[in-house]
């Protein structure tokens, strides 16, 4: 009998064995995960749905679906999967952006970027799972984008894809009125035109004179100067630089080029109808209209019917409701920014506001309570937000062969009620709000592990200084603790003058 | 203007009639766009001022498109066309210095230059009841200018009035009108202190005048400018023809080289066979040609000065005292192309023989407001423009270049300006044609003449009579105002 159950057994465990080397090597395990009600994003919202995630990626979604025998699954009866919202454009994230370098084709955001900023850690809390981080919103080209999910401790860990596009404003800079940021903006482009030129022209030249050369020399010229094309790698796909192999071009020229060649995609920041008028018309001259997003600020949305014409997306910033006075009247007028949008069929996203409070559920659900559907209101915060960046085939719904994302809400997204209980982002359970130290010092007054009481009625304490009651030397984490309350602080600051801001209108 | 038909009226007429006998093409242009009659006006009106002093009664407008087809005593309305009726018909008016639709920003932009375009900075977006009121008032036309600060304010921007129009392609007539400069203008005002007669320390605020030292080098600068831009000229024009004959010298190498070719191969292959022969390394021959010409190093500021330096583009400076309105066309003599154009010039009376002899055109502005700018306090002098006439200085009217809404008044000071003693003919020419000449846009507007842009005023009264008031303003050939609306 022994003799008979060993090959058996031994089989078996050559088969296990063999099969967790397999999902060992793809690097991630299977998991499932069930949800009262299952918000796909694509089409019908399924009751008691099941979403299988197979290394990192969606394989199944569905009612009563089948599943591997080994998937680790996750059951949320109660609550609501959701594909997480999509930051289409965020300024926020970074150490010190570079706002002073005018012209900065060559910088790329990802240096910027600080995987630590508590902003990271609180778009988990409210359910972001993809954030197209980009700067220099008040330069007149900002730099490269870099599109992160917000976990991890590295900008590398964080990596969802590099080189989203190219930052650009039609916004004056500080300094700088509008007709000389319009001066600057177009000189970005006949700078680059000019610079081409003279590069083609030394090139011709250059093969001119071999050609001479050979000539006077009583040789035949070589291939490259025979067939005036570069044999040197590949070319540019613009006209007129057949000639010139990619690695030839200045470093500071050869993002604006991408751009040109359209292989770029291209943000243009505006705060006003006449910016967006600017933008459409640099971006017409140039030939890379059909790769541009505009990022809408203050007056911007009175040229919706231009925007509309050209068939351009826009993404829209945190204040959605337009107030202004009529100049004749002194009537108030308020304006609901992405109605505008909506009734004129131009393509929109949301972005998050500059406080937690703001987030892209509640512009979503803003949108809900001034007339939009809620699919509109939705796919301006995830499917729409997917495709600005370049990602629609990624994120932004839960179907197969997505990335696997998902954030499970206590109840409603768009319920001020609802809060992200789990966030899986590829796969992988990155936040479980039951362990979300900063809730649980709000909720219950728990304190966190390794950190000292604080008491909002004691002395201010200089950073290192504070008394510790007990010991293991938590000097360090006190300062942490006192950080940690600053940085809240600033939010509520950052409310009230929004609020201020609001009165202000009004 | 005088409300008699001048003696040219005739001669007017029958340029007009017999300019459209000669028109064959655009009669037949006529008959074709007809299912389009949403353009298509026809003008009647009692008085025809086609141009200052000529006027012709009992005429008929044909607008279609946007411009004046037909002038014609006996012109049938084609069906569909729109017929308004009038007393008096005249070309609209042209600001040639207003702020009307600027930015902010823009207009008090000091980090202009030579290649800012005021364009730029118009907002077609906003202030749109602004331009509907001086659109009401007759004005279709004005020239923006930003930076009025600035040393340079760059360039000037012809922007039609009407409030429907908000691209600018639409909007932006001219975007490089004229290339503005200021000299020895009042700073904006700071606290500042002085010490009265009682010796009692009073508190002034408000505008303040340049310091005299800054203003020493201030018309070498604009001089120094153009000067700049000349040489940029010059050197472009000698970096060409150093380029067509380098082109020439290698064009007839080339032919030279492809002839001697095959001697050449045969040559090469002499000297490899006699270096292999020796044992030694085969060297090729040394070739040897004139470098080509560099191309001077594009400036986007200087390439604009060029053209001011060369009379392409006309050059306007803000400028308020006699001395340094006389140091400037002093500086400037040498630049026999320059067409300058003097702005403010609120001295300008005791250099209106200078003036007059070098026919440098002076854009005043007549004010019921007057200025506290202490550099510039006869600026708003109503009798300036009338003085300045008498002694044979051309002169134009604008509306400061400061503020919007004083653009609306434009034909009121131009009233009071006839009230104080300038000729009305000549006040109707400053709002039109001869705005329209200086600053090159006499071809589509300034009068009402065949082939114009369709610019027009229906009156009820001769302009500038206290009775006439606008009832249909034509901008572009759209019906914008009407007595309804």
């Amino acid at each position: 009998m022994n003799q008979q159950l060993f090959p058996t057994l031994f089989g078996a465990l050559v088969a296990l064995s063999l099969a967790s080397a397999a999902s060992a090597q793809a690097g991630d395990s299977n998991i499932v995960i069930k949800a009262g009600k299952v918000i796909t994003n694509a089409g019908e919202t399924i009751e008691n749905g099941t979403i299988v995630i197979q290394n990192g990626r969606i394989t199944a979604v569905g009612q009563g679906i089948e599943y591997p025998w080994n998937a680790e699954v996750k059951e949320y009866p109660g609550s609501v999967a959701f594909p997480g919202f999509v930051e289409a454009h965020s300024s926020r994230g970074m150490d010190r952006a570079n706002e002073n370098i005018d012209v900065a084709a060559f910088l790329n955001v990802k240096d910027s970027i600080d995987p630590v900023s508590f902003y990271f850690e609180d778009a988990l809390r409210a359910g972001v799972t993809t954030i197209n981080v980009q700067q220099g919103d008040e330069c007149v080209v900002g730099g490269m984008g870099y599109i992160v999910k917000p976990t991890g401790m590295t900008v590398e860990e964080m990596t969802v894809r590099p080189n989203s596009g190219l930052a650009m404003s039609a916004t004056p800079k500080r300094g700088k009125s509008r007709a000389t940021q319009a001066q600057s903006l177009r000189e970005v482009f006949s700078g680059l035109q000019r610079y081409l030129e003279d590069t083609v022209g030394d090139k011709r030249q250059g093969l001119d004179h071999a050609t001479r050369e050979a000539l006077y020399q009583g040789r035949e010229a070589d291939e490259e100067t025979a067939k005036g094309r570069s044999m040197a790698g590949s070319t540019w796909k613009v006209d007129g630089l057949e000639l010139i192999p990619r690695w030839e071009i200045d470093e500071k020229q050869a993002p604006l080029l991408k751009i040109v060649e359209g292989n770029q995609r291209m943000f243009v920041f505006c705060d006003s109808a006449q910016a967006v008028a600017l933008a459409l018309e640099v971006a017409t001259d140039n030939g890379f209209l059909h790769r541009t997003s505009l990022v809408l600020e203050g007056t911007s949305w009175k040229a919706a019917d231009m925007i509309a014409q050209r068939g351009v997306p826009v993404i829209l910033s945190e204040s959605l409701m337009y107030r202004e006075r009529d100049p004749v009247s002194g009537e108030m007028i308020e304006t609901f920014v992405p109605k505008v949008f909506q009734d004129k069929g131009v393509r929109f996203a949301l972005r998050g506001g500059s406080t937690a409070s703001k987030g892209l559920w509640y512009q979503a659900a803003l949108c809900v309570g001034y007339g939009l559907t809620r699919d509109q209101a939705l796919a301006a915060t995830t499917t729409t937000s997917a495709d600005l960046i370049g990602l629609g085939d990624r994120i932004g719904s839960l179907e197969v062969g997505k990335d696997g994302n998902v954030v499970i809400f206590s109840g409603d997204p768009l319920s001020v009620k609802s809060f992200v209980e789990f966030v899986v982002i590829e796969g992988e359970l990155v936040y479980d709000r039951s362990n979300d130290t900063r809730v649980l010092h709000l909720d219950t007054g728990a304190q966190p592990e390794n950190t000292a009481p604080h008491d909002p009625n004691a002395d201010f304490k200089p950073h290192g200084k504070a008394e510790v009651p007990d010991d293991d030397g938590s000097d360090t984490d006190a300062g942490e603790n006192e950080e940690e309350h600053e940085e809240d602080e600033e939010s509520d600051a950052d409310d009230k003058h929004d609020d201020d801001k609001e009165n202000e209108d009004k | 203007m005088r409300p008699s038909p001048s003696p040219l009226a005739p001669l007017g007429l029958t340029c007009c009639l017999s300019f459209v006998a000669l028109s064959p093409a655009l009669a037949a242009a006529d008959e074709e766009a007809q299912e389009d009659t949403s353009s298509v006006f026809v003008i009647r009106a009692a008085q025809v001022v086609v141009r200052p002093g000529e006027v012709l009664e009992n005429t008929a407008i044909l607008v279609r498109d946007g411009r004046i087809v037909r002038i014609a005593a006996d012109l049938e309305t084609p069906d569909g066309a729109v017929e308004v009726q009038g007393e008096v018909v005249c070309a609209g008016f042209i600001d040639p210095w207003s702020a009307l639709g600027l930015d902010g920003s823009v207009l008090d932009d000091r980090s202009s230059d030579a290649a800012t375009r005021t364009a730029d900075g118009v907002d077609l977006f906003s202030n749109d009841h602004l331009r509907a009121e001086a659109l009401r008032a007759g004005v279709t036309l004005a020239r923006l200018q930003g930076g009025y600060r600035a040393a340079v304010g760059g360039l000037g921007a012809f922007v039609r009035l009407d409030p429907a129009l908000d691209s600018a392609s639409e909007a932006i007539v001219d975007d490089s009108a004229g290339l503005a400069m200021s000299l020895g203008l009042s700073l904006p005002g700071s606290m500042r202190f002085s010490r009265g007669s009682d010796g009692s320390l009073r508190m002034l605020s408000g505008d303040r005048a340049v310091d005299v030292f800054d203003r020493v080098e201030a018309v070498d600068r604009v001089a120094a400018a153009i000067e700049t831009g000349r040489q940029y000229r010059e050197r472009e024009v000698e970096y060409r023809y150093e380029l067509e004959e380098w082109q020439k010298a290698i064009d007839e190498k080339t032919l030279k080289l492809e002839k001697d070719f095959k001697k050449a191969k045969k040559s090469r292959k002499k000297d490899q066979d006699k270096a292999e022969d020796k044992g030694k390394e085969f060297k090729e021959k040394k070739y040897k040609e004139d470098k080509r010409p560099r191309a001077p190093k594009f400036n986007a500021e200087r390439a604009e000065l060029a053209r001011v330096a060369a009379g392409e583009t006309p050059l306007v400076v803000e400028v308020h005292r006699a001395s340094e309105i006389r140091n400037l066309l002093e500086a400037t003599k040498g630049f026999t192309r320059l067409r300058l154009v003097i702005a403010g010039a609120s001295e300008s009376l005791s250099v209106a023989a200078e003036l007059a002899e070098r026919s440098v055109p002076v854009i005043v502005w007549p004010s019921l407001s007057g200025t506290s700018r202490p550099d510039e306090l006869s600026a708003s002098d109503l009798s300036l423009a009338g003085n300045l006439a008498a002694e044979g200085v051309t002169v134009l009217l604008g509306s400061g270049g400061r503020d919007a809404a004083a653009a609306r008044d434009l034909p009121l000071l131009a009233a009071l300006a006839v009230g104080h003693g300038l000729d009305p003919e000549l006040a109707f020419k400053a709002l039109t044609s001869l705005s329209a000449e200086t600053f090159d846009l006499a071809d589509r507007l300034g009068s009402v003449e065949i082939g114009k842009d369709a610019d027009l005023l229906v009156l009820d009264a001769m302009p500038f009579h206290p009775g006439a008031s606008v009832r249909y303003v034509f901008s572009g050939g759209r019906l914008a105002i009407t007595p309804e609306n």
